[in-house]
């Protein structure tokens, strides 16, 4: 079912309100009664983007104040020569679990966790398209985040670096549980950060307020689209890095251990695709919400808003290529190191843009030194200061002389906290009153400012000057008399600084932070978005339609008329929650999307996800599996109650626009959050196809070894066979289940279920097949790898054998037929993914080999 | 509509997505050839990096250039009639970024002007 098209009145009738008062009595009501969120001890079901991301900031900040205390630990233990605070293998866990932490539970958290927040209201949607996917993430991460940050009270916590380099992390060096727990509890972590991607992109391009074309999206939009999408390409390389560093430990898989054909170096690789671009996707996210402090505070509109833009993207893309500049010192060719170095300064020209975009929204307007203002300053210096260190160490030769030591980590951290940490504070000092009845304060929030700004310089500075005169970096301590003991006591008293500093943070939190329903501080700084909107827990009242990019600023009496209703859709037209979706690139209102409200289903299936990944660290595999079993039985009861089918006719929802309540295909919002995860699963093959290649490379006249006998052609091309006869089944069945007439016949469930069989039957030939040819995974790095690409396809057809049965159960249940066919489109989609996958593994696996991989 | 639109993003990013290919490109031939040793085999009379690199270069550069002059040609004929503010949102962000693309390729290019292969 398509939208109706937009009567030609939208066109004409722009400034003309939609909806005239007064409004239907209980209109209001029904709105409010449909988000009111869940009381007592169900209170943690809720799935609003305003208690879920308020919740997954608290956590973020909760691991910023943890991993901060380790940090303090070390900087006390390196305060003198030669201390004995802590121990060599204490010490090695906290550097290890402090960059973790701040990485992984902190940062890429934190951003993500305002954006929960921050979107919906900056566009006028009451909600993200996904809650439930928001709260399952979230939950994910507090739970598996906890438990996790706890090893390390038990000496259990890992110790080889937070980018966990084999073969030191590898089970000769690393036997104990340690690296696992690194391994396994960042994997689910790094699923939480990739269902929250899905969400950002989907929530960006599908839910705004009307006439909130590409042009007028707020920066911020535009940073998170962008941050969305970097997760979506390198998260899948450390996905892939951890699994398959994990199956070398669990298994004895070789692919990082030279004897036998590995190369440590793939981790690397691996690693750093994801590593690098992790810097930007903290970066640009504070820089959407230094682009929304500024004109803020200058009372201006932003200078250059398409530069801007063009920056976010060029540096979305040019991160993509600096990843081997973490490698420089390990004797890659010259050639090589050539182009890395060349796109690192090359990502310096967009950061600039940006930087002088800022300075000249400054420079047009009138800057109120506000709290906010001051930490956009202090980002602006500390952040150019890294960046310039960063251009040093983009330079090959620079890099060998500072490799490994403490003038990397001054660089780092003055990147990181600067462009990222900053920023942050920024921006809690300037949407509290948008959360909050009472804004944070102005006089200790310049304390804050003041013991950070300071704090931080008088930490790092000198740490650039201990490094270049030889302090390698991760030594639990050093002997009298190397020049670095004054140093180093500098370094301490500088972060205690910044300690007190967060300290008088949290008590300005405690004492002004009180959580506002619709009664928030209201719009302090004068801003000009809609954020800043009069709203509750159904976000606005009616959803705006704009007209610039600050229409605060310049639409007089929105906020008055989207309060009173007059805008577009200000009650329920399904009964329930609902957010108006509008189309990607002019944001004309296509569909109302019925939005599923609180449940447990989120909450359990995170908890059962977290104790999944955590009891097979210490080796519990039947109590894993088993909870791995119920995570999956809770998400399939939380998909139960999604996909309603139209449960109303089209609904008017102002100035004569009709739209649908439920559409299929491409313009359905899971739709697009489906394309987005083949996207994610199709980088996770791309990543592993690379590692075989890569292990190719390392490993002439072995590929594949000597004694190693390649089954015959016909078995890959009868799995090829069935796989494509098994997605031409579903394209019949598709075929056949079109029409406008809700019929559902009984042809579908039989065609999905001969499907079925035809794709298990695939990977089980393919598998048969290289079992019975003798091929181990544990002799070579050729074995290892071959299995690899068998185990993920395996996992593919798994995941939609569940799925293919879960479609058939719906049909059973009268809940898919030609119109509600919204889970059959996604079971549809990921089997021709999976088809494809495993169409391109075939060709890899026994095609390579015999077109001259040997050679 | 949706092809239109497609279109559109395909120009604004082609530029980008050139680049993204030039950079696979050089360095998978590289880290290939010499990895296997091959790094001495001739192209075109010159040696097979250099030329690989040369020639990765400029079919980038074409296609950023083409970019920037559909960009350029969409940008003139949009002076004379009614576009919508997101055509010339997309136009305007497709110059800028073909135009820096063009850059990014000439500077990814050039180590093969001053380095050995595989040294």
């Amino acid at each position: 079912m398509n939208a109706p098209g937009l009567p030609k009145s939208f066109e004409r009738d722009r400034s003309e309100l939609p909806n005239p008062l007064p409004r239907p009595e209980g209109e209001f009501e029904g709105l409010k009664k449909a988000w009111e969120p869940p009381k007592g001890i169900s209170f943690i079901t809720a799935v609003n983007n305003t208690y879920v991301g308020l919740w997954y900031v608290g956590t973020a900040f909760l691991f910023f104040i943890l991993a901060g205390i380790l940090a303090l630990i070390m900087r006390a233990q390196l305060a003198s020569p030669e201390s004995d605070l802590v121990g060599h293998d204490l010490y090695n866990q906290l550097f290890t679990m402090h960059g973790t932490v701040m990485m992984f539970l902190f940062a890429v958290p934190a951003v993500e966790a305002a954006s929960v927040y921050l979107l919906p209201n900056m566009q006028a949607a009451r909600d993200l398209p996904f809650p439930r996917l928001s709260a399952y993430a979230f939950w994910a991460y507090f739970v598996g985040g906890l438990v996790f940050f706890c090893t390390i009270f038990f000496g259990l916590a890992p110790n080889g670096g937070w980018f966990m380099y084999p073969p030191l992390t590898s089970t000769k060096y690393s036997p104990a549980d340690n690296a696992d727990w690194w391994l396994l509890g960042i994997g689910f972590i790094e699923i939480s950060a990739i269902a929250g991607a899905i969400e950002i992109i989907v929530g960006v391009m599908k839910t705004r307020a009307v006439g909130m074309s590409l042009d007028k999206l707020p920066v911020y939009s535009w940073a998170m689209l962008v941050f969305a999408a970097m997760i979506v390409i390198g998260f899948p390389a450390i996905i892939l890095g951890t699994l398959l560093l994990e199956l070398e430990r669990a298994f004895d898989w070789p692919f990082f251990i030279a004897e036998r054909g590995g190369d440590p170096l793939l981790w690397q690789h691996l690693f750093w695709f994801f590593g690098h671009p992790e810097v930007y996707i903290i970066f640009l996210p504070a820089t959407g919400m230094v682009s929304m402090i500024v004109p803020a505070m200058a009372q201006t509109p932003l200078v250059g808003y398409r530069l801007v833009v063009l920056a976010l993207i060029a540096t979305g893309f040019l991160s993509f290529g600096l990843w081997v500049h973490h490698m420089f010192a390990t004797g890659l060719p010259k050639m090589s190191l050539s182009f890395f170095s060349a796109a690192s300064t090359a990502v310096a020209v967009p950061s600039g843009i940006q930087v002088f975009a800022w300075i000249a929204t400054i420079a047009s307007g009138r800057m109120k030194l506000t709290t906010p203002s001051l930490f956009v300053i202090g980002f602006l210096f500390i952040f150019t200061l890294g960046g310039l260190t960063g251009v040093m160490v983009a330079m090959a030769p620079f890099d060998w002389q500072a490799h490994d030591s403490y003038f990397v980590v001054a660089h780092l951290h003055y990147v990181l906290i600067g462009g990222m940490v900053f920023p942050l504070f920024a921006a809690f000092y300037y949407w509290v009153p948008v959360a909050s009845k009472r804004a944070l304060s102005e006089r200790l929030g310049r304390w804050v400012f003041g013991l950070m700004f300071l704090g931080v310089n008088v930490t790092f500075l000198p740490m650039h000057i201990t490094g270049l005169i030889g302090m390698p970096r991760r030594v639990y301590t050093y002997p009298v008399g190397m020049g670095w003991d004054a140093l180093n006591l500098v370094s301490t008293v500088g972060a205690f600084m910044i300690a007190i500093g967060v300290a008088i943070f949290l008590v300005d939190m405690a004492r002004n932070f009180r959580f506002a329903g619709e009664d928030n501080a209201g719009n302090v700084w004068n801003a000009g978005t809609l954020e800043w909107l009069p709203n509750g827990n159904y976000a606005t009242r009616s959803i705006p339609s704009v007209n610039s990019r600050e229409p605060l600023w310049d639409q007089p009496d929105l906020a008055k008329n989207v309060e009173d209703g007059r805008y577009y859709l200000p009650g329920t037209a399904t009964g329930g929650r609902e957010a108006l979706v509008t189309s990607p690139f002019d944001a004309r209102p296509q569909y109302i999307l019925q939005i599923p409200g609180p449940g447990w289903q989120p909450v359990l299936s995170a908890v059962f996800t977290a104790a999944f990944f955590l009891l097979l660290t210490v080796k519990l595999i039947f109590l894993s599996v088993i909870c791995g079993v119920l995570a999956v039985g809770c998400v399939i009861w939380w998909l139960w109650e999604t996909d309603p089918g139209p449960v109303r006719p089209p609904a008017d929802i102002g100035g004569g626009v009709v739209v649908p309540v439920y559409v299929t295909g491409p313009m359905n919002h899971s739709w697009w959050a489906m394309i987005v995860l083949m996207i994610v699963s199709g980088m996770v093959f791309t990543c592993l196809i690379f590692s075989y290649l890569f292990l190719w490379l390392v490993n002439p006249m072995a590929w594949p070894p000597q004694e190693t006998v390649l089954p015959s052609v016909a078995w890959p091309l009868a799995a090829a066979f069935l796989y494509v006869v098994s997605a031409a089944l579903i394209l019949w069945a598709s075929r056949v289940l079109k029409g406008d007439d809700r019929r559902a016949p009984r042809s579908v469930p039989i065609l999905i279920g001969v499907a079925l069989v035809l794709v298990s039957g695939a990977s089980a030939v393919d598998l048969w097949a290289q079992w019975r040819s003798g091929l181990s995974p544990s002799a070579h790095a050729y074995g290892a790898a071959v299995y690899a690409i068998l185990s993920l396809q395996i996992f593919f057809v798994l995941t939609t054998l569940v799925m293919g049965l879960y479609t058939i159960a719906r049909w059973v249940a009268g809940r898919l037929d030609s119109v509600r066919r919204t889970t059959f489109d996604n079971t549809m989609l990921f089997w021709i993914y999976t088809t494809g996958q495993g169409l391109v593994g075939l060709l890899v696996v026994y095609g390579f080999p015999r077109l001259g991989g040997g050679v | 509509m949706a092809g239109r639109r497609t279109l559109q993003v395909l120009v604004m990013l082609g530029g980008l997505i050139a680049w993204a290919l030039q950079f696979t490109l050089i360095y998978g031939v590289t880290s290939t050839l010499c990895g296997r040793g091959w790094a001495d085999k001739t192209l075109f009379g010159g040696g097979v990096v250099p030329v690989t690199i040369l020639l990765s270069t400029l079919a980038a550069l074409a296609i950023g250039a083409a970019m920037l002059l559909l960009s350029l040609k969409e940008y003139r004929s949009l002076q004379h009639g009614t576009a919508s503010a997101v055509d010339t949102f997309m136009n305007q962000a497709a110059i800028l970024i073909s135009g820096l693309s063009l850059v990014v390729i000439i500077w990814h290019g050039v180590p093969a002007l001053i380095l050995p292969a595989c040294a």
